[in-house]
């Protein structure tokens, strides 16, 4: 790693951290490293309601800088049922988390992207532009994704949800809050009824050309058809 | 009382060490929860059907009460099995050591990342790449490619190696370090191939 690049550690679920986390940052700290803390709250887990679970993420991303000395923090909050960070609640958890402290404080809060779909799909590409409409609507300084389908299937994550993330990122910029409100619950209701048949997707291999590096033309039908239900959503693209 | 100095990782250690024990499951099931929810009455804190909040008076308390939550709860060490505490006024010499802003990345990829205030007119760093999610050898380094070629994008989070040299990657173990090392390699292989060299990992 170098001078200019970031590192990562994680504190635990909730409000703890581990000797291991406590080591390394005692490495990185005295060289002037740039640190990125990472911490994902549960709701629905330890903190239960949306409330109480906002509540602990802000102590959690104020501990990151206070006490470990971190120079981003790295939020995430996670749905216990369908482990994503893209529904309902738990993007109300991270707008209201990152409100809170952007009007009170300077810090440089980031978000990760965990979507229920894989790639190749609306849904996927739906979830990925509502979570960055809500982060950067919210005040976030930088949005890190995407881990499509949950980030746990081998090669199901492709650089085109990343350019979903941004371009929605992008639109966002300068939007009346009460217009991004309303963006969002057209979003949403269009992919929250899905959970539980979520599509898989495709992987990398499968929906882009691995050797010129280009989406298929399918992925690129489905980014295009996303970008129109999108304007139908009150946001141009 | 004037704090006599803000709390680093090594004074964190310390009080670590001398703090309180407290069975884990004590801490994860009733001192955390029951703290939440006693400081969400006292601040009387209560979300609306909006996903981002439109009342400025919520978003301060619900500041306080998370310093509230950090204060009186502390922060746990699964290791030693202790708790410890900051005081109020380390909390805001903390508050003043944050940047507000870094670069990240060198040359013509070089990019600020500086505190913005609610849906100002500049964009959020993009950092794209898989987060942690497994990535196939064989495609490891057209993935990252895949991210590194988008414009809107402006520093790369890596995935996951499960196997290195076609060998299993064990947590905690020698080939976990060896997998990070060729991870990085990699990277920086896709950056260069896509002529993004000086991106940020």
């Amino acid at each position: 790693m170098k001078p200019f690049d970031a590192h990562e550690c994680s504190q635990l679920n909730e409000l703890k951290i581990d000797m291991s986390a406590l080591n390394m940052l005692a490495g990185w700290a005295p060289t002037g490293d740039i640190l990125m803390m990472e911490q994902m709250p549960i709701f629905g887990g330890y903190t239960g309601g949306v409330e109480e679970t906002t509540i602990c993420d802000v102590a959690t991303m104020i501990a990151s800088f206070v006490i470990f000395d971190c120079d981003i923090h790295l939020d995430g909050p996670i749905h216990i049922r369908w482990g994503t960070t893209t529904t309902r609640e738990t993007l109300k958890i991270a707008a209201h988390a990152a409100a809170a402290l952007d009007f009170n404080t300077d810090f440089l809060l980031a978000n990760q992207y965990y979507t229920l779909a894989g790639p190749c799909t609306d849904m996927c590409l739906l979830e990925t532009a509502a979570q960055a409409i809500t982060d950067t609507a919210s005040g976030r300084e930088l949005i890190s994704g995407v881990a499509s389908s949950k980030g746990v299937m081998q090669d199901k994550t492709t650089g085109l949800e990343s350019r979903m993330m941004g371009e929605a990122a992008l639109a966002t910029c300068g939007m009346e809050i009460e217009t991004v409100n309303e963006v969002l619950d057209n979003i949403v209701s269009l992919y929250e009824k899905n959970y539980a048949k979520a599509p898989q997707g495709k992987r990398f291999q499968d929906c882009y050309n691995v050797r010129k590096v280009e989406p298929t033309d399918e992925y690129i039908d489905i980014y295009d058809g996303v970008l129109r239900t999108l304007l139908d959503c009150g946001i141009e693209l | 009382m004037t704090a006599k100095k803000y709390v680093d990782i090594y004074e964190a250690y310390d009080r670590f060490y001398e703090g309180e024990r407290v069975r884990e499951d004590q801490w994860d099931y009733t001192i955390v929860p029951n703290n939440a929810t006693m400081i969400k009455e006292k601040y009387d804190i209560s979300f609306g059907p909006d996903i981002i909040p439109t009342d400025p008076d919520l978003t301060d308390r619900l500041f306080l009460a998370g310093m509230d939550m950090l204060l009186t709860t502390g922060f746990y060490n699964t290791d030693l099995g202790r708790v410890m505490y900051i005081t109020e006024e380390e909390l805001f010499e903390g508050l003043k050591m944050a940047p507000r802003k870094l670069t990240l990345g060198r040359g013509k990829e070089k990019c600020k990342c500086k505190a913005r205030r609610g849906n100002a007119k500049s964009k959020p760093v993009v950092q794209g790449g898989p987060t942690g999610a497994p990535v196939s050898e064989s495609v490891f380094v057209p993935m990252i490619e895949s991210y590194v070629q988008e414009p809107v994008v402006d520093t790369i989070v890596s995935g996951v190696l499960n196997t290195v040299d076609g060998h299993p990657v064990t947590a905690n173990t020698p080939w976990e370090i060896k997998a990070t090392m060729a991870e990085i390699r990699h990277v920086r292989e896709a950056m260069l191939k896509s002529q993004r060299p000086g991106m940020c990992i």
